[in-house]
């Protein structure tokens, strides 16, 4: 144990180490929210993945649930039934539209499949299939509009009541709302046609093969997997906010080297004397990078734990009052964070170096 | 070389320029000097005469131009300065005239520091530390922040720290300039029984008249050169010694009175009984 020479240095200052640290606190919060928000927002598409359907039939020329329409008479899913490997075919019917909830209109896209009684487990129909005169909402849509269960919500002019809400999905664009099969068509207003056929794929089955005999059966047909669905909905996401999302992580990574490098070089500079003192009587320039960098090391440590606290309780925060914020805080990304914590304090501590290098300890004689 | 002979420090035709060319300043000049074991050295000499400049290259904290200067053997003028760091850890101990502590540390770390950039660790360190200011009288200031300490105690704690790692030689500047008389004559008297009793070579820069009464040997520097130090006096005005050979005079009251510039005799002669102790205070070594 030696001389705690840094940290003295920084407590012999407490209101200006308590801005400090709040600056870099507020750098690791501004990176640490970007980034969950980012994790969170690319779990949009998660819906898909969590449907049985391994496989999704889609009019051929269909990129993606967003940007286009894939329209299917629904007697050639029929066909396809006897195709090896697959175990039912559901037909979806799904569509982005508004409704209303006492007056006020709502967007949400709509979903209905029509599940087989002998295909499916009863938790599956609970959650995805309500019995007609119903609907299927989630904790996000029910705290935007809400609507709890019993209440009635209007689609043109059929009304929908909540039959269950199910826990808080991960999309952020829209909020699914799952209709039953029969009112979808009448509030779609369509009798043979459905949106999609979803797959669900025999145990044994190898998907890819199935995947290429459907394919190779109708040429009409297109087929994506579960996780191309999800997919081409988060690249939605990711050209979308990408880029924003790095710009903003890069200026909280300069905002945090910026306050730890200014606050360590204004005590540098205010103890320039000390710092000459200490190569005076024999300090090596080794011992006076260290309590630099110890100085940068304690800002920085502090600034992260205060920042990693902030985020977590602005993210709860900011749940509370915008119900679709969704952020998902990875491990991997607090100790990505912390890495460039690290980065930032050898960064910042680079011009005081500098500056202690060019002291002359000769000075200390002068009066 | 001269170690063996009790020689600690040896400065050998040492010059140090200031500028070039026209402008250039021969701030020391070709000064000699040797120091042995347990003699305490006073370097006196006008303002401006190289004093300070002449201890920080003995210190090693300055390159001389010209010359060698030896430490314990070693020559420090041929020293990287990664190797001269550890030279001045060890080997000379600094006493400032404005102490220089570090005074946001307490008593004790301002020298268990020097004794952690010697690489003792910390119990180690500590109980040198505090060994060291008990002997000092500074036991019950252990914790005290170096800032809060009177003048006298902080130059007992900036000796203290001079001695952490036991040098053979130490530097003081001036060490009595800023001390009221009664802390004065007892830093003096510390200096010298460092010098006596514990066998180090020091070395001490001062104009305090009084530190001649401790000194075994008194030098003159001069413009940067060490002269015969003639009949020395006392400006009564600024309180600097000056040599009467030298000096600006003015008879008062059938007295010669020494000054050390012209500022200081007009001083005098607006108000000569502000200035009760005129009068030569000393008939040189």
């Amino acid at each position: 144990m030696t001389v705690p020479v840094a940290r003295r240095y920084l407590f012999a200052e407490k209101g200006r180490f308590a801005i400090s640290v709040a600056g870099v606190a507020f750098a690791v919060l501004l990176i640490l929210i970007v980034l969950a928000l980012y994790r969170g927002m690319s779990r949009t598409g998660q819906t898909f993945r969590e449907m049985p359907g391994a496989l999704w039939v889609v009019q051929d020329g269909t990129s993606d649930p967003f940007h286009s329409v894939s329209l299917i008479e629904e007697p050639r899913l029929d066909s396809l039934e006897d195709i090896p490997g697959v175990a039912a075919i559901v037909p979806v019917l799904a569509r982005q539209m508004q409704f209303e909830v006492e007056g006020k209109r709502t967007d949400g896209r709509l979903m209905a499949l029509d599940l087989p009684e002998d295909a499916v487990s009863a938790g599956l129909r609970n959650h995805y299939a309500p019995p007609r005169g119903a609907m299927i909402i989630d904790e996000t849509l029910q705290r935007m509009t809400g609507l709890d269960p019993g209440d009635s919500a209007s689609f043109g002019d059929v009304s929908l009541t909540v039959d269950r809400v199910n826990s808080r999905s991960p999309e952020i664009l829209f909020q699914y709302v799952f209709v039953n099969f029969t009112d979808a068509r009448r509030i779609f207003g369509v009798h043979d046609v459905v949106t999609y056929g979803m797959v669900i794929v025999e145990e044994d089955a190898d998907p890819e093969a199935v995947e290429n005999a459907i394919v190779a059966s109708d040429p009409a047909l297109d087929v994506l997997t579960k996780d191309e669905m999800a997919d081409s909905i988060r690249k939605e996401m990711d050209e979308t906010f990408l880029p924003v999302i790095s710009i903003l992580v890069g200026i909280g990574f300069v905002v945090g080297a910026a306050v730890v490098g200014l606050t360590i070089y204004t005590a540098t500079i205010e103890r320039t004397r000390e710092f000459g003192v200490m190569k005076a009587v024999g300090g090596s320039a080794g011992f006076l990078y260290r309590v630099v960098l110890s100085q940068a090391a304690i800002l920085t440590s502090a600034g992260f734990v205060v920042g990693v606290l902030g985020a977590l309780g602005v993210a709860r925060l900011a749940i509370e009052a915008v119900p679709e914020f969704a952020t998902e805080f990875r491990m991997l990304d607090i100790a990505g964070v912390l890495a460039g914590a690290v980065l930032m304090a050898v960064l910042a501590s680079f011009v005081p170096v500098r500056r202690i290098n060019s002291i002359d300890p000769a000075s200390v004689f002068r009066a | 070389m001269d170690s063996l002979q009790g020689v600690i420090l040896s400065a050998t035709g040492v010059t140090r320029v200031f500028g070039q060319g026209e402008s250039a300043v021969r701030a020391v000049d070709g000064v000699d000097l040797s120091v042995r074991s347990g003699e305490l050295a006073l370097i006196m000499g006008p303002s401006g005469s190289g004093k300070t400049t002449l201890l920080t290259m003995l210190g090693g904290l300055l390159r001389p131009t010209s010359g060698s200067i030896w430490i314990d053997g070693v020559d420090i003028t041929r020293l990287s300065e990664a190797e001269l760091a550890p030279v001045r850890r060890t080997s000379v101990g600094f006493i400032f005239q404005s102490f220089n502590l570090w005074e946001t540390l307490t008593v004790q770390e301002n020298v268990e520091l020097v004794l952690n950039m010697a690489g003792k660790p910390g119990g180690a360190a500590r109980a040198r530390a505090i060994s060291l200011l008990k002997a000092r009288g500074l036991g019950a200031r252990l914790n005290f922040r170096a800032r809060d300490l009177s003048g006298g105690e902080k130059q007992r704690v900036s000796v203290a720290r001079a001695l952490a790692n036991e040098p053979r030689l130490l530097l003081a500047d001036e060490p009595t300039a800023n001390l009221d008389s009664i802390r004065g004559r007892e830093v003096m008297h510390l200096l010298r029984d460092l010098a006596h009793s514990d066998g180090r070579a020091v070395v001490v820069v001062s104009h305090d008249q009084r530190v001649r009464e401790v000194a075994d040997r008194v030098l003159w520097l001069e413009d940067g050169r060490f002269r015969e130090i003639g009949q020395l006096a006392r400006d009564p005005v600024c309180g600097m010694t000056v040599e009467a050979e030298d000096a600006v005079t003015l008879t008062h009251q059938g007295r010669t009175v020494y000054f050390c510039s012209a500022g200081c005799r007009w001083e005098f002669e607006q108000a000569p009984e502000r200035f009760a102790d005129a009068g030569p205070r000393d008939a040189g070594v």
